[in-house]
C-alpha cells in the first residue's frame, strides 16, 4: 500500500501554510515527517487525516483518493491529552468505538495493548492518577488499538524513559513488519535515523527535501573533508577560511568543488602530519539544520 | 449515525457519574417533597396548637375623646381585627408611644373625629394592612350613621351596606390569571436550564480542548457528530432532570392533595391543557438546542477555562433580553405588544415570547406554524453552523479568537 500526498495547498486566511506539498510513504516501511517547529507538519497531517480540507491537491492511496471509511488511521498527536478524570478502560474504550470498532473488539483489543506495554493493572485507574509516562504509553494505545493500516506518530518518544523508549522501538517494528505505513515527525533524528526508510522535510511549508534516506546520504555532495591531527594549527593557516575547527579538535575542509578530493587528500597527508583523512558524511541532523536551518533560506515567522 | 449514537451514550454517562449534577437534583427533589408535604405537616402542628390554650393577642389600642365613639369603635375593630386583642385606653398620646415602644402593646389607633385618625406602630411593615382595614371600617360607620340619620330603619341601612353584586366573568380568549402561573414556571425553567444545560455544554468543549482530548477527538470523530451528540446529550440530561424534578412535584401534590384544599395556582399548574403542553415542549426542546449549539460552538473557540464566561457572555445577554421582555410584557399583561410580536419570530427569543402569547392570549394558527417552522429550520442551521465552528474553533489556541476572524475561517473551510 502506498500513500502518497500530492501537491498539496493550504492556507490559513493570508497566510500560506503548504505550498505544493507532495510526498509518498509505503506500507512496511517507516516515513519521517521532518521540519522544524511551524514548519507545516500538523498541517500536513491533520490534511491527511481529513480533519480539514486542502485547498488544492490530494491525499491517495494506491492512486485512488483515500477512502476513510475503508483506512484506519492511528494517530498519537504531539499535543498529548486525554480525559485526566475517566478511568482508563473506558475512555479507550470510547475512542476505539469512535474509530468504528464494536464494544467487545475494543475491550478486547485494549486488554491485549495494555498488557503488551505492561499498563494492565492501571486498567480500571484515573488517568490523571499515573505519571506523564504512562499517560503516554495510554495514549499510545488510542493510535493502535484499532489496528489502522497508517500509523501516524508525533514525537512518539518524547518524555519516555530508555526502557519504555526500547519497548516502544519494538511495537513501531512489530507494526513496520505488519505491512503497515508508520508515519513518523519528530525532531529526535536519531531515530528517524534507526526506523526510516525515507524522509520528507518541510521547511516554510514546501518539501525542501523528499526521498530514501540511503541515497540522499549517498548523494549528497561529497566536498568536504574532515582531518584528524594534532597539529591543526598549520593546516588552518594553509587551507585560510575554507577550514573550521570542530567541536571535537577535528577539522572541516570545505572543497570548491568534489573533483578536488583527491588532490586535497594527497596535499594534506604529503604535507602535514595527519591520522585520518575521510569524506565527510553528513548525519541526518546536519542534512535537517543545512536544509531547513536558518541558514537555508529565510527563517519561516 | 453510529458514531452519534457513541458519543451520546458516553456524554449521557458523564452526566450521570456527574456528582454535582445528580446532587442538585435531588437536593430540588427533596425541596419538592418538602413543599408538597407542608401542608399536610402543618395540619399536624395546628392540631396541637388548637389543644393548648389561645395565644396571647398582641394588644391593639383605642383611644377616642367621645366614650360612645370609644365603644363603638373597640366593638367593630374587635370583629375587624381578630387576631388582636383591642383594648380601650384614656391615656395621654405620649403614654401610648412609650407603651407601643417598649413592645407593650403593638399599635394604636387615635380618633381625631368620626373621620379622622391617627395610627402608631413601632416598625411599619411592608405588608401592614391595618390603617386600610380601619379606614374601611369607619367609612362603613359614617355611612350607617348617616343613613339612619337620614331616616333609614339600621335593617335596611345594614342591608344596603351589605349587598352584594353578583359577578360571572367569561374569558373568549384565554384567562390570563389561570395561565399566568404555568407560562411563568415554563418561561423561568426554559431560563434556568439554558443557562445550566449552555454552561455545561460549554464547559464539556472547553474541557476537552484545553486538555488536548480534542486533538484525539477532532481526528477520530466527525465535528458535527461531536457536536450534536454533546448537545442532545446535554438536552437529554435536562429532560431527564426537569421529568424527575416535576414528577416529584405531581407525584407529592397528589399524595396531599386534600390537604393543598381549593388553591387555584397550584391547579392551574398542575391542569395544564394537552395542547398546551405540546407547545411547552416544542419550544423548550428548540429553545434549548438552538442556545446549546451557540454554547458549545463559542467554547470551542476558548483555549482557556477561564475564558469560558467571558466569551458566551454575548449569547448569555441575547437570552437575558428575551427574557426580561417576556417578563416585563406578562408582568404588564399586555403579551401581544409589538415587541413580543418581532420577539415571537425571532428564533432565540421565540421559545419564549411565541409560547408565552399562545399561553396568554389568541394567537392564530398559521402564526404559530411560522414561528416554529422558523425555529425549526433556525436549530438546523446554528447546529450545522455551530459544527463548522467547532472545527475550526477547535484547533485555534492562543488568544480567542475575534468573531470576524472565526466567520472568516468558517467561511473558507
Amino acid at each position: 500500500m502506498i500513500l502518497e500526498l500530492k501537491n498539496i495547498e493550504k492556507s490559513f486566511g493570508e497566510k500560506k501554510v503548504l505550498t505544493d506539498v507532495s510526498f509518498k510513504a509505503e506500507g512496511g516501511k517507516a516515513f519521517g515527517l521532518l521540519g522544524r517547529n511551524g514548519a507545516g507538519k500538523t498541517t500536513s497531517i491533520r490534511i491527511l487525516m481529513n480533519v480539514f480540507p486542502a485547498n488544492r491537491g490530494q491525499v491517495l492511496i494506491d492512486g485512488e483518493p483515500i477512502d476513510y471509511n475503508k483506512i484506519g488511521i492511528g494517530y498519537l498527536p504531539e499535543e498529548r491529552g486525554l480525559y485526566p478524570k475517566k478511568i482508563i478502560i473506558d475512555q479507550l474504550t470510547y475512542f476505539a468505538e469512535l474509530k468504528g470498532m464494536s464494544r467487545k473488539e475494543a475491550v478486547k483489543a485494549i486488554d491485549y495493548w495494555l498488557g503488551r506495554l505492561g499498563m494492565t493493572e492501571y486498567r480500571n485507574k484515573k488517568l490523571e492518577t499515573l505519571s506523564k509516562g504512562n499517560q503516554q504509553k495510554i495514549q499510545l494505545i488510542t493510535a493502535l488499538a484499532h489496528d489502522p493500516d497508517i500509523v501516524i506518530l508525533d514525537e512518539p518518544f518524547s518524555g519516555l524513559d530508555p526502557v519504555n523508549a526500547m519497548l516502544l522501538k519494538d511495537v513501531v517494528k512489530e507494526q513496520i513488519a505488519k505491512g503497515k505505513i508508520v508515519l513518523f515527525s519528530s525532531h529526535q533524528m536519531s531515530y528517524i535515523e534507526e526506523f526510516c526508510d525515507s524522509i520528507a522535510i518541510l521547511n516554510n511549508g514546501i518539501v525542501a527535501l523528499h526521498g530514501d534516506l540511503h541515497d540522499i546520504k549517498r548523494d549528497y555532495p561529497r566536498d568536504r573533508l574532515v582531518v584528524k591531527t594534532e597539529t591543526p594549527d598549520a593546516i588552518v593557516a594553509d587551507f585560510g577560511s575554507s577550514c573550521k575547527v570542530l567541536n571535537g579538535g577535528e577539522l572541516m575542509i570545505r572543497l570548491g568543488s568534489p573533483s578536488e578530493k583527491k588532490a586535497v587528500m594527497t596535499r594534506i597527508v604529503e604535507n602535514y602530519d595527519v591520522d585520518e583523512v575521510r569524506v565527510f558524511e553528513p548525519s541526518l541532523n546536519d542534512i535537517f539544520v543545512e536544509v531547513a536551518g536558518d541558514g537555508a533560506k529565510e527563517d519561516e515567522k | 449515525m453510529n458514531q452519534f449514537g457513541k458519543i451520546l451514550k458516553f456524554e449521557l454517562k458523564n452526566y450521570a457519574k456527574n456528582k454535582a449534577f445528580v446532587g442538585v437534583t435531588i437536593f430540588l427533589m427533596v425541596i419538592i417533597a418538602a413543599v408538597m408535604f407542608f401542608p399536610r405537616i402543618t395540619v399536624l402542628f395546628e392540631k396541637e396548637d388548637a389543644s393548648d390554650t389561645p395565644a396571647d393577642l398582641s394588644v391593639m389600642l383605642v383611644k377616642a375623646e367621645d366614650p360612645a365613639q370609644a365603644d363603638m369603635v373597640k366593638e367593630t375593630f374587635a370583629t375587624a381585627f381578630t387576631e388582636y386583642d383591642v383594648q380601650i385606653t384614656e391615656k395621654e398620646i405620649g403614654a401610648i408611644k412609650e407603651r407601643i415602644t417598649s413592645g407593650n402593646a403593638e399599635c394604636a389607633f387615635v380618633m381625631n373625629g368620626a373621620t379622622s385618625f391617627t395610627y402608631y406602630v413601632d416598625n411599619l411593615s411592608m405588608y401592614d394592612m391595618n390603617p386600610d382595614i380601619a379606614t374601611g371600617v369607619l367609612q362603613q360607620i359614617y355611612q350607617m350613621n348617616a343613613m339612619i340619620g337620614g331616616g333609614m330603619s339600621q335593617e335596611d341601612a345594614a342591608g344596603v351596606m351589605s349587598i352584594q353584586i353578583d359577578a360571572e366573568v367569561e374569558s373568549l380568549g384565554k384567562d390570563q390569571m389561570q395561565n399566568f402561573f404555568y407560562t411563568y414556571i415554563m418561561i423561568f425553567a426554559l431560563y434556568m436550564v439554558i443557562l445550566l444545560y449552555g454552561q455545561m455544554v460549554a464547559m464539556s468543549v472547553a474541557t476537552e480542548k484545553s486538555s488536548r482530548a480534542m486533538e484525539l477527538l477532532i481526528t477520530s470523530a466527525k465535528p458535527i457528530n461531536m457536536m450534536f451528540g454533546k448537545v442532545l446529550a446535554a438536552c437529554t440530561a435536562g429532560l431527564i432532570q426537569l421529568v424527575a424534578i416535576f414528577g416529584s412535584a405531581l407525584l407529592f401534590y397528589n399524595m396531599n392533595k386534600s390537604y393543598w384544599g381549593e388553591n387555584e395556582i397550584i391547579d392551574s399548574i398542575f391542569n395544564i391543557p394537552p395542547e398546551l403542553f405540546v407547545y411547552m415542549l416544542i419550544f423548550f426542546l428548540l429553545g434549548f438546542l438552538i442556545y446549546a449549539f451557540l454554547y458549545g460552538a463559542i467554547s470551542s473557540t476558548v483555549s482557556k477555562l477561564e475564558d469560558i464566561n467571558t466569551a458566551v457572555q454575548p449569547v448569555t445577554y441575547l437570552f437575558l433580553f428575551g427574557f426580561m421582555v417576556v417578563m416585563f410584557s406578562m408582568s404588564s399583561g399586555s403579551v401581544d405588544n409589538v415587541l413580543m410580536q418581532i420577539c415571537s419570530y425571532l428564533p432565540f427569543t421565540s421559545p419564549m415570547a411565541m409560547f408565552t402569547r399562545i399561553a396568554m392570549s389568541t394567537v392564530p394558527w398559521y402564526e404559530i406554524a411560522i414561528s416554529i417552522g422558523i425555529l425549526i429550520a433556525s436549530t438546523f442551521g446554528i447546529g450545522i453552523l455551530s459544527a463548522k465552528i467547532y472545527r475550526v474553533g477547535v484547533l485555534m489556541y492562543g488568544t480567542s479568537p475575534k468573531i470576524g476572524s472565526i466567520i472568516k475561517a468558517v467561511w473558507k473551510a
